[in-house]
């Protein structure tokens, strides 16, 4: 089945990738971003946050974000 | 070099000096030439005179709208862009943090500071290879092609994106006060905000910052 995937770590992806019928988000996170930490992005499947043991579904939509994006000054 | 059409150099001045907190967003560029910004984007964020911090489902949402519209992360996620107060454009440990955290795993990203004196940062990060980072120059390009300029729509951005809070000052019972920032930007390295007890934000002392 086909998904479209979007993140911004490696050369940045946003396109449809084929995953086996009942990957997880946990799964496919861990296969493609192997060196990020789950806590520090915001996953949503069809724009909805889900939870890690969610399967995907064809034509899902897996968006994979970076949270706390803060800036502070130089005292 | 980082250049910046004069229309999104344009916005990018006018939120930086629309309110009296630091304020944020990326830039887009052009697809074949990764580093000259089309635009300034904003997204919904809190700030202070001295942080700022984008709301985590509006990055998602930026995200799913660029993509929408068509462009690769590439386009619209590398350039973060964001405001100091006062003269001093240089990063700050927060922001060092942020853009190894974010960024880090990106094959390549920028870190863009504008101080609202007028200065600027900009340093490019490279992580393919034996990577590597490199401060470079920015400028205005005057022939990339731009319209005019858009304040009521800027206006509208601004409030529908920005939402300020005040830094608190907190006064203990044995007479010591203490700043601390209400986004939490500093962590555990709050007590750089010490010095502002002693003097008002804009007229901080900067001039031990040392501009690249």
């Amino acid at each position: 089945m086909k998904i479209l995937f979007i993140n911004n770590d490696g050369g940045g992806f946003a396109d449809h990738i084929e995953v086996s019928e009942g990957t997880t988000v946990q799964a496919l996170f861990a296969q493609r971003i192997a060196h990020g930490k789950p806590e520090d992005y915001l996953i949503r499947v069809n724009r909805q946050p889900v939870a890690r043991d969610q399967k995907l579904q064809d034509g899902d939509r897996l968006t994979i974000t970076p949270t706390k994006i803060e800036g502070a000054f130089a005292a | 070099m980082l250049r910046f059409s004069p229309l999104a150099w344009a916005k990018l001045e006018y939120f930086c000096h629309r309110g009296d907190t630091e304020i944020g967003g990326f830039g887009v560029s052009k697809p074949n030439d990764l580093l000259a910004i089309e635009d300034f984007a904003t997204l919904k964020q809190r700030t202070t005179a001295v942080s700022v911090v984008f709301d985590d489902a509006a990055v998602g949402d930026y995200f799913e709208a660029q993509v929408d519209a068509g462009r690769t992360p590439e386009q619209f996620a590398r350039i973060w862009l964001h405001t100091h107060p006062g003269n001093c454009p240089q990063p700050s440990m927060t922001d060092e943090l942020t853009f190894d955290r974010v960024f880090g795993n990106a094959s390549w990203a920028v870190m863009f500071i504008l101080a609202r004196g007028g200065e600027r940062y900009c340093r490019l990060r490279f992580n393919t290879g034996p990577g590597g980072a490199m401060v470079v120059p920015v400028e205005i390009d005057y022939a990339m092609p731009f319209a005019g300029s858009d304040h009521d729509g800027w206006r509208a951005e601004f409030n529908r994106n920005v939402h300020e809070e005040p830094v608190i000052v907190r006064g203990f019972a044995n007479g010591s006060r203490r700043v601390e920032d209400p986004l939490d930007a500093f962590g555990e390295y709050n007590d750089a905000l010490e010095p502002l007890l002693d003097a008002d934000l804009f007229d901080f002392d900067f001039d031990e910052c040392e501009v690249l």
